[in-house]
């Protein structure tokens, strides 16, 4: 990577691998720091152009500068701004450059570096990062660049692969197994027996979904009517279980009972009122809320916490076998990128822009008759050359890297250096 | 004169192909549609030419009826992807399709014209009876899916089928309506070849009368049953031995036992 003749692209980060959970919190930021922490990284001069993505997982400083100390100077800053040691800061984190730097951000975008394979949620992180840049002017051509190709990738990967299709999450592998039972959960009841912390998250979960008739049942209705009036459900004692079962198309056991609360009988007696229509339940909790035996009654799914975790497994598992589908999108969108920077050098930029100023001069010479070619070849000559005088002089005296590869993607453009002999 | 039918023999095995490609690797609609509908274009067309020299509907012919059984079917998927976006039934319905169409340019087809089997009334029962099979072939072919999905959804397998595969629910209201229609179909059926019947024979005791009555009675039990607490995997076993019986009555019936609806 010879880009401009030395400015750099690199990264400096501390995420969840290398970081221990201390100096991450030191690190993380919010999107005002975030916003601080670019306007003082382009006040001290330091980097050309600078996106901060900082996610709880990870904080990453992507930089466009001058020279080999930029790193080191970028490590400095953030330790002298966030009140860490240096030492600390160098040994938890890491860095990379040039390709390596835009390989690291493009698969953070696909979800390939994150704790969950294939999330989803930082692609988004990603973008609101380069957003915020943006805004405060401090991702021009390069950056901006970069960060676009790796939103593209992280899409490309998402779509094109099952990377994020299976999910991870006990929650939602409960909501797309009853959802290929009902079609569509958003008509059906739901019953969530006990509020406590796992069934204020499903209540949570199954009001995302759009379930619109939810019902949550519990020990101490005030507690149940706390969580309800969250989610905009409706409270019921624990004992009218039983006899509200039947109305329930979906029921999640979440409670600390010592005993199951729902019985193969209630259930026998709430399928004959169903006359047969399915039941869905999930059993979350540990004890027991629902009685395995429930799982034998005619239509009926049941599901406890270890066969959920069996199908996370084998999602993870999934997962894990879309990575090299994943990175062959990744190392596709990644040379495009990296022959896009490339060629924005200016050396062979001014090349290339030589190059087609003379074959114009002598395509246009070769129409004339030969004695009037010779009269004229001076004068041709001679104005390609001035012509190209003062663009060269300017370029190579531009002092912001920038600001340079900014002219020089822009001679490219203009005079179509980039087009390829199959005219594409 | 086979040229046409071998053609939409030819577009029904390309749909298949896509279908399953589609099914693997979910991108559009993949063609499979498109290729469904100009083989129906192509078969109907050779149907049409049948009938022209026939002067009557080609269903003399165990090949024409069959041919003309897996047209209707063709059919009925299209209105399925139209009408519920529907294309992971595709791969497996495809191949109903493309069998029947098969047999009919492979069976035998010239069948001397029988003055007797003329007009529209019986036209329209043997057309209408061949409608209702289609639909319970489709119904046959839909709770074999929904058994497929709710052992999917039981042991938690979340593959590939099971993403593609619609809802329980969803087939299973397809299904019924799918059957609703076999049954109307059929009925209307019976008593067009009741009607035309009377007119012609002495009698009305004949082996497929009966067994049209047997599945009368079977799929009606399956739509009863399905909102008396059977709905689920035991409706689609019942829709399952309807099947069976429809393929019975529609081969061995028809061969050994009937008097009078052998093809000739």
């Amino acid at each position: 990577m010879n880009a401009a003749n030395d400015a750099r692209l690199f990264v400096v980060g501390w995420d969840f691998r290398g970081a221990a959970e201390a100096v991450r919190a030191r690190v993380a930021l919010s999107a005002e720091e975030v916003r601080e922490g670019l306007r003082k990284l382009a006040g001290v001069g330091l980097v050309a152009e600078s996106v901060i993505v900082s996610t709880c997982h990870r904080s990453e400083f992507y930089s466009l500068a001058q020279g080999d100390h930029a790193g080191g100077d970028l490590t400095q800053f953030v330790s002298e701004w966030r009140g860490l040691d240096r030492a600390v800061l160098e040994s938890s984190g890491f860095r990379r450059f040039g390709g390596e730097a835009a390989r690291h951000l493009f698969r953070v975008a696909a979800g390939l570096d994150s704790m969950a394979l294939g999330e989803s949620e930082v692609l988004g992180q990603v973008r609101q990062a380069l957003s915020i840049a943006r805004e405060t002017g401090t991702s021009r051509v390069v950056l901006h660049r970069l960060f676009e190709s790796a939103m593209r990738t992280g899409k490309r990967v998402r779509t094109e692969t099952e990377i994020a299709a299976h999910p991870l999450s006990i929650a939602s592998i409960g909501v797309e197994l009853a959802d290929k039972v009902f079609g569509d959960l958003a008509r059906r009841t739901i019953l969530v027996l006990g509020a406590g912390e796992t069934g204020a998250l499903f209540a949570r979960h199954a009001l995302e979904a759009g379930v619109r008739d939810l019902r949550i049942a519990n020990r101490s209705v005030e507690r149940a009517e706390e969580v309800a009036r969250g989610v905009g459900g409706r409270v019921l004692p624990l004992d009218s279980v039983p006899a509200e079962l039947s109305s329930a198309d979906v029921v999640v056991g979440t409670t600390a009972s010592p005993r199951p609360l729902v019985t193969r009988k209630d259930v026998e007696a709430a399928m004959r009122q169903r006359r047969g229509r399915p039941m869905f339940f999930l059993d979350l909790a540990m004890p027991r809320d629902i009685d395995p035996e429930v799982r034998d009654v005619y239509n009926v799914f049941l599901y406890d916490l270890d066969g959920l975790e069996e199908v996370a497994a084998e999602n993870r598992r999934r997962r894990v076998r879309e990575v090299p589908r994943a990175e062959s999108i990744l190392e596709e969108e990644l040379g495009r990128f990296l022959s896009w920077f490339g060629n924005l050098s200016v050396v062979p930029t001014l090349t290339d822009l030589k190059r087609r100023l003379e074959e114009l001069r002598d395509g246009e010479l070769a129409r004339l008759p030969a004695e009037e070619r010779e009269r004229l070849r001076p004068l041709a000559e001679s104005m390609v050359a001035k012509l190209l005088h003062e663009p060269m002089r300017r370029l190579k005296s531009e002092e912001d890297p920038s600001r340079k590869l900014e002219r020089v993607e822009a001679i490219r453009h203009l005079f179509d250096l980039d087009r390829r002999p199959d005219g594409e | 004169m086979h040229l046409l039918g071998w053609i939409a023999v030819l577009l029904y095995a390309a749909a298949e192909a896509l279908a399953i490609r589609s099914l693997l690797r979910p991108k559009g609609y993949g063609g499979a549609p498109a290729l469904v509908v100009a083989g129906l274009a192509a078969q109907f067309a050779h149907l049409y030419g049948a009938a022209k020299t026939l002067g009557s509907v080609p269903y003399r012919t165990l090949g024409g009826s069959l041919a003309l059984f897996g047209w209707m079917l063709g059919i009925a998927y299209l209105v399925l992807v139209l009408r519920h976006r529907e294309r992971a039934i595709g791969p497996f319905l495809i191949p109903f399709v493309l069998a029947f169409s098969l047999l009919g340019v492979l069976l035998p087809s010239r069948a001397p014209a029988d003055p007797a089997t003329s007009g529209s009334l019986f036209a329209f029962h043997v057309t209408l009876a061949i409608l209702a099979y289609a639909a319970f072939a489709l119904s046959f072919v839909l709770s074999v899916l929904y058994l497929i999905q709710a052992r999917q959804i039981r042991r938690g397998r979340t593959g590939v089928l099971f993403a593609r595969l619609p809802a329980l629910d969803v087939i299973g209201r397809m299904n019924r309506t799918t059957v609703a229609i076999g049954i109307v179909v059929l009925s209307v059926s019976v008593a067009l070849g009741v009607a035309w019947a009377r007119q012609v024979w002495t009698g009305l005791g004949d082996a497929k009368l009966l067994f049209a009555f047997v599945t009368l009675l079977v799929y009606g039990l399956l739509l009863w049953m399905d909102r008396r607490g059977w709905e689920g995997p035991r409706v689609a076993l019942l829709s399952i031995v309807g099947f069976a019986l429809v393929l019975f009555s529609y081969t061995f019936v028809n061969l050994y036992l009937s008097q009078s609806h052998v093809f000739r």
